[in-house]
Order: structure tokens, then sequence, then C-alpha cells
């Protein structure tokens, strides 16, 4: 964790390394073009640092906060950046900017596969198969971490499995869910004035 | 996809709320619950599809829903999904970090953070049995799920690679 210090004084505000919104953007859209296969807060987090534009300490800080809020990370980690580096401005660029080449790619990859009459020819239609249990695998090797970080709450493994089954196997709508096992969650540890450890 | 033509605002809304729910960042279960089960804009076969050629293109692996709204109303849906998907929780995650920078000691902060990691586990998992029951028909399927799933965990390779090839493997074995 040593951290290399750059050869400039620390302690005088640095000649404020605020990135213009442009910036920002083509920041963003190279880690999206090198982030194929996923790995996007790694490629982030490498980007930022090279151009000194974020310390390894915000940069955590920020990464946590992103899995912590609704929705998918990598574009939300994208959002808190261009907003702590450059305001609205910088929140929107870096929205974009991450969004961009992939959208184009999509659209494109959808106008054909699923412009072609009569559906897919069996061969990509074997292919897909084949690459949608691959993709499986990916989601399974992000759940690792998540699932192993949940597990060591408190109470962790009950709410994991308990929102396992109602959603996977049960299939209950997620508002309801989340309501009750958060909630019971958030009883569980809820901030207790002295007392008790 | 034919039958009654797809309200774009509907739409709009139904993946800003999917967006807004999708909590540790997938949350397949509930976007087949919503899209294919409730909607039927989708089939499961285009779930599972979408998936795997989001896995592919570069940037977020969710750009599957632009696929999910493409497959139900050509372009303009594609482009109503992402927005809806992305556009809200963007929103959202730029005003927390502005709050956060503020509050973060908090205790109810910590709290919520204990409350919500694991959900957003079960969250996780749920998504990939929906997944599993499209994808893992057969054997073969599963045999080859199962050693992608090695070959990401224990190796350095990157996983655009072990899509590519097991899209090679399916075509191979005619999956």
């Amino acid at each position: 964790m040593t951290r290399a210090h750059p050869a400039a004084p620390e302690d005088d505000p640095p000649a404020t390394l605020s990135p213009t919104p442009l910036a920002l953007a083509r920041m963003f859209v190279g880690v999206a073009l090198s982030g194929i296969g996923g790995g996007l807060p790694a490629h982030t987090r490498r980007a930022l640092t090279t151009r000194g534009w974020m310390t390894d300490e915000d940069f955590a800080e920020t990464f946590t906060l992103a899995q912590l809020t609704p929705g998918p990370n990598a574009v939300n980690l994208a959002a808190m950046v261009g907003a702590r580096l450059g305001g609205r401005a910088g929140a929107a660029a870096s929205t974009v900017g991450v969004l961009t080449p992939g959208l184009l790619a999509m659209l494109a990859v959808s106008a054909v596969t699923l412009g072609l009459p009569g559906g897919l020819p069996p061969t990509l239609q074997s292919a897909l198969h084949g690459a949608a249990c691959a993709a499986l695998a990916v989601l399974l090797t992000a759940a690792l971490p998540v699932v192993r970080v949940g597990w060591g709450v408190r109470g962790g493994p009950v709410v994991t499995v308990l929102a396992f089954l109602a959603l996977g196997v049960w299939r209950l709508d997620l508002l309801p869910v989340l309501l009750v096992l958060v909630g019971a969650g958030l009883l569980l540890h809820r901030p207790r004035g002295g007392g008790q450890p | 996809m034919t039958g009654d033509p797809v309200n774009l605002l509907e739409m709009l809304l139904a993946f800003a709320r999917l967006g807004l729910i999708s909590f540790g960042g997938t949350n397949v279960a509930e976007i087949e619950r919503a899209l294919v089960l409730q909607h039927g804009w989708i089939d499961a076969r285009t779930l599972a599809n979408g998936f795997a050629l989001g896995q592919l293109m570069p940037g977020p692996n969710m750009l599957a829903v632009t696929h999910y709204g493409y497959a139900a109303a050509g372009l303009p849906g594609a482009l109503a999904a992402t927005l809806g998907f992305y556009g809200p929780t963007a929103l959202l995650s730029a005003v927390a970090i502005l709050v956060w920078q503020r509050h973060s000691a908090h205790p109810w902060v910590g709290a919520f953070r204990n409350a919500l990691l694991p959900f957003g586990g079960g969250v996780i998992l749920a998504g990939a049995l929906v997944l599993a029951r499209t994808s893992v028909t057969s054997w073969p399927a599963a045999l080859l799920a199962g050693v992608a799933f090695l070959l990401l965990w224990r190796t350095r390779v990157n996983s655009a690679l072990v899509v590519l090839g097991a899209a090679a493997v399916g075509a191979w074995l005619g999956l």
C-alpha cells in the first residue's frame, strides 16, 4: 500500500487538477474500449491515477460508494468520478463517454442478429448458446466476491439465502423483498447510542 | 415481437425501474420477470442471447438492455431502454457522491451498508439461476459453463476471450 509520492510538493493545493468534461469523456471512452470482457473499475482506476486526477484513497472511497448505489456499477462509478472531478458537466460527460462505444456496437449487432428473416442461422444460435454458458460463468465469478462480503456481515447468510430463494426460485417482486430484507438488516445493524458493543 | 406497438414511455419507465433496483450491479432475475413474464416484450431466448452479447461489448456488460429494447421496438426502443436504464442511476450516483462527501461518518450509513451487502449477494445468485435455466439445457452446456467458470476463477484470462471461445465450442458442438 505504499504510494509513490509525486515530485510536486504535496501541501499546496495542486494547480487544480480538474479535467474538462471533454477530457473526462475521452478518458471514459478509452476505459470502455479497454474494458471488453469486464474489469471496468480496474481500467478506470489505472486511467485516473496515471493522469494524476485522483489518488488511490479517493478512488477506493468512490468505488465502494458506486457498489452501494443502485444500478450498473461501472456506469455509476463513471458518473461519480465525473461529478467529483468536473461537477454536473463532468458527470454527464463521463456517463456518455463510458456508454457510447458499447451502445454503438450493441446497436449494430442487434440490428444484424435480430433483423435476420426467419431468425438466426442454426450455427449462430449454437454459438450464442455457447457464449451464454460462458456469460453465466462470468456472472458467477462476479457474484463470488459480492456473496463473500455479504456472508461476513452479521445475519448475512440468512439474508443472502432468503433473497436468492425469494427472487430466483419463488420469483417474487423485488421491491417488497427489498423492503423486508433490507429493513430487517437495518434493524439488526441499527446504530446503538451507548451500552452494548 | 408483433402485436401491439410498444409504448416507448412505458418502456422508458420500466427500464428506469429496473436500473434503480439493480443493487449489486446485475439483476437478471427481475429483468426477466419484468420483460419476459410481465410485459412479454422479449422471450427467454432473447434474454440469454442479449446477456451473452453484452459480455462481448466494450464497456458495461449490462448493455444487454440495449439489445432488449431493440428486440422489443427497434432503434427507438433501444434508445429508450438505454436511457431509462442508465440515466436515472447515473444521476442518483452523481448526487450521492456529493452528499456522501459531507455525511460519510453518520452511523446509519454503515448500518445501511451492512443491510444491503448480503441482499446484493442473493440478488446476483438469483440472476445466475434464471440465466442457467435458459442456458444450461444439456450436459455439454453444463460442462461448458463449468469449464468457463474454472478458467475465469482460476486464471487471469480475459473474460471476453472465454466467451468467444465458448461461442466457438457452441457452434462446433451444435449446442
